[in-house]
């Protein structure tokens, strides 16, 4: 079995972010950064579909960005990924999903993956279009929002997450790309002989256009904060006067008392 | 000049950190309390599988040969959430180092491992006695050979995890006619010898989860073998090892420290008196600033001893002034926090009443302040006259 897990090195999502000079994306300085949390779901499904197979898996972490993503690719490795792939790129920022789904594609097409694993959103961008666009570039089955995963032969029967708080029960068959969502399992700590062991695993790196080939379909022109949402209504006076006022904003705001 | 962790430090820091969150930060307030064992050892054997227990010790002998500076990011990190847990993690390892420094290889292999695997829950580090603490060489406890069996009689004082370590390392003299601390040899003995007594728990300020008790050799007999290091060479293997244990003592405080001045910079960012909240005054931002400040001094210190260790250098003087330096700093900082709170600080409902009980130690053991001073001042003259 063949597997590939796509992760990205966000930063700490308690951070104070800073908009950037170019005012298109947040500035990067300062900022703490760890794996999205959703791809270590991946990483650790990934993991436990090796160990049921007593071993007879092969995984590849790989990530795109400049030099710190390597961090992320590490931690993968001392979770148990058997080698990481680096795809270099310093502005991986001004990519849009679909390029970065396209890298992964081109980087996947001809390397026979069985289960390509990822979160189902960035914690940054948030746009939850990568796996399901590299699917599609792969003519994989594409499952989204995994919350269970469990694999037999190369039938799997998942569940996934609804909108509402309903639950969908899923059959397919690989090779697939899923999506992982909060609740699908709880991610191991990387042990610390595994964290200094991650060191000795192959690591490949390649420049961006090795897998670039395609052009941006939209571009963030602007980040910046919401505007700040007005101060709640204070009232004063008497109790009486309270009750009145309080009873006629009601009655004007809230619907359902009309 | 290059002040940033590696990666692989990056990750244990933030292993230690995730798990500290998770698993003891939420029970340190109980364990504070009540002393909870079976909570506390669960945790410790946690740890220990993680690799948390060997940070400097070889991988033959089931370590994560992750060098000195990972050490004192991880004892920081867990001390924020636990300093009982952080202080017998810091024992533990420095347990280890005294072995894989001194043993031999049946002793490496016999011990090490068990301690690094949480097979034993911790290692005992036997030098401190009634009559000899800051002067380990005043010590009384004799061992003497009879056969092929080492006889030990005497009593140590304020031994961590006595009551649960697995093996203790403990000094005694083996020359009486030497000169004093040149008679004095280093040995290994295994939890349940015959002649081996733990006594009564001492009744500490902070720290409660981590047990020191009394230990007791009445004509306790260990093999020959049991012999750790050279004869007569003990005292100076203590000295030499306590060099790093003073970077895991000065890590806890930092940890400490860091928790207690997080801790009360959110409460004063929520606390309204006079109509705004008190982190406005200047008196409680200056408060903030001090304290951060030499946190930071400590960090660097810290690092500063521990980066050397790694590079193979000398570190005795740097590990000394980190040591004393952030014990004394983590002091203020809890004092600082706990007077930011006002009543809520004094208040065994808030964690700063814990914290500053529990640092309050650091400046005293692996080495009081003063003869950490003794070590600095020492080392910095002994550089003049070679000039």
């Amino acid at each position: 079995m063949k597997i590939l897990v796509c992760i990205k090195h966000v930063p700490d999502m308690e951070s104070r972010f800073r908009v950037n000079e170019a005012g298109n994306w947040y500035d990067e300085r300062d900022l703490a950064f760890r794996l999205n949390e959703y791809d270590e779901f991946a990483v650790e499904q990934a993991v436990r579909v090796k160990e049921q197979l007593g071993g007879a898996a092969d995984i590849t972490i790989l990530s795109i960005g400049p030099d710190r993503v390597i961090e992320a690719v590490k931690k993968g490795l001392a979770m148990g990924g058997d080698r990481g792939v680096h795809i270099k790129d310093d502005l991986v920022y001004q990519k849009d999903p679909w390029q970065v789904a396209s890298v992964i594609a081109a980087f996947a097409r001809d390397k026979n993956f069985d289960l390509v694993f990822t979160g189902m959103q960035s914690q940054d961008r948030g746009s939850a279009q990568i796996g399901a666009a590299a699917a599609e570039l792969l003519d994989y089955a594409c499952i989204t929002t995994l919350v269970s995963f469990e694999i037999s032969g190369d039938v799997v029967t998942a569940r996934r997450e609804l909108e509402g708080g309903m639950r969908g029960a899923v059959r397919f068959k690989l090779p697939a790309v899923v999506t992982c969502q909060l609740g699908l399992n709880t991610p191991r700590y990387p042990t610390l002989p595994n964290i200094m062991k991650a060191k000795q695993k192959e690591l490949l790196t390649f420049p961006i256009a090795d897998f670039l080939n395609v052009e941006s379909l939209a571009e963030t022109e602007k980040m910046y904060p919401p505007e700040r949402k007005g101060r709640g209504l204070v009232l004063e006076g008497d109790v009486n006067e309270l009750a009145d006022k309080l009873a006629s904003i009601l009655k004007e705001k809230a619907p359902a008392l009309r | 000049m290059y002040l940033e962790l590696n990666e692989e430090q990056k990750l244990i820091q933030e292993t230690a950190r995730q798990f500290a969150l998770a698993e003891l930060e939420p029970v340190a307030a109980r364990l504070d309390q009540t002393g909870d064992q079976e909570i506390f050892w669960s945790n410790l054997k946690k740890l220990a599988e993680l690799g948390f227990m060997g940070l400097n010790i070889r991988e033959e002998y089931g370590g994560t040969q992750a060098g000195m500076v990972a050490f004192s990011v991880a004892i920081t990190e867990i001390a924020r959430a636990c300093a009982s847990t952080a202080v017998t993690v810091s024992v533990n390892n420095l347990v280890c180092d005294v072995i894989q420094a001194v043993g031999s290889e049946a002793q490496k292999k016999a011990y090490i491992p068990k301690i690094c695997s949480g097979e034993y829950k911790a290692g005992s580090f036997a030098l401190t006695e009634p009559g000899a603490g800051s002067d380990p060489a005043a010590m009384t406890t004799s061992a003497a050979l009879d056969g092929d069996t080492w006889v030990l009689n005497g009593i140590k004082r304020f031994i961590t995890s006595a009551p649960y370590a697995g093996v203790f390392v403990v000094w005694g003299v083996t020359d009486k006619s030497a000169p004093k601390g040149k008679g004095i040899s280093c040995f290994l003995v295994e939890a349940g010898t015959k002649g081996l007594i733990v006594g009564r728990e001492e009744e500490k300020m902070g720290q409660h989860a981590s047990a020191t008790t009394e230990v007791m050799f009445e004509d306790c007999r260990i093999p020959k073998e049991a012999l750790l290091g050279k004869i007569n060479d003990g005292l100076k293997t203590a000295v030499v090892e306590l060099i790093g244990g003073r970077v895991g003592i000065g890590s806890l405080s930092l940890g400490v420290g860091l928790a207690a001045m997080d801790y009360a910079t959110r409460y004063a960012q929520k606390r309204v008196q006079f109509d705004q909240e008190i982190v406005k005054f200047e008196a409680i931002q200056w408060m903030i600033a001090d304290s951060y400040t030499e946190l930071e001094a400590a960090r660097l210190l810290l690092m500063q001893a521990a980066f050397r260790a790694d590079q193979g250098r000398s570190f005795a003087k740097e590990a000394a002034m980190a040591k004393m330096y952030a014990s004394e700093a983590a002091n203020r900082a809890c004092y600082t926090a706990l007077q930011m709170m006002g009543g809520y600080g004094y208040s065994k409902e808030f964690p700063v009443e814990r914290y500053t009980r529990d640092v309050r130690i650091a400046s005293i053991y692996e080495g009081t302040n003063e003869i950490q001073r003794k070590i600095i001042a020492k080392e910095i003259l002994k550089n003049l006259q070679q000039a």
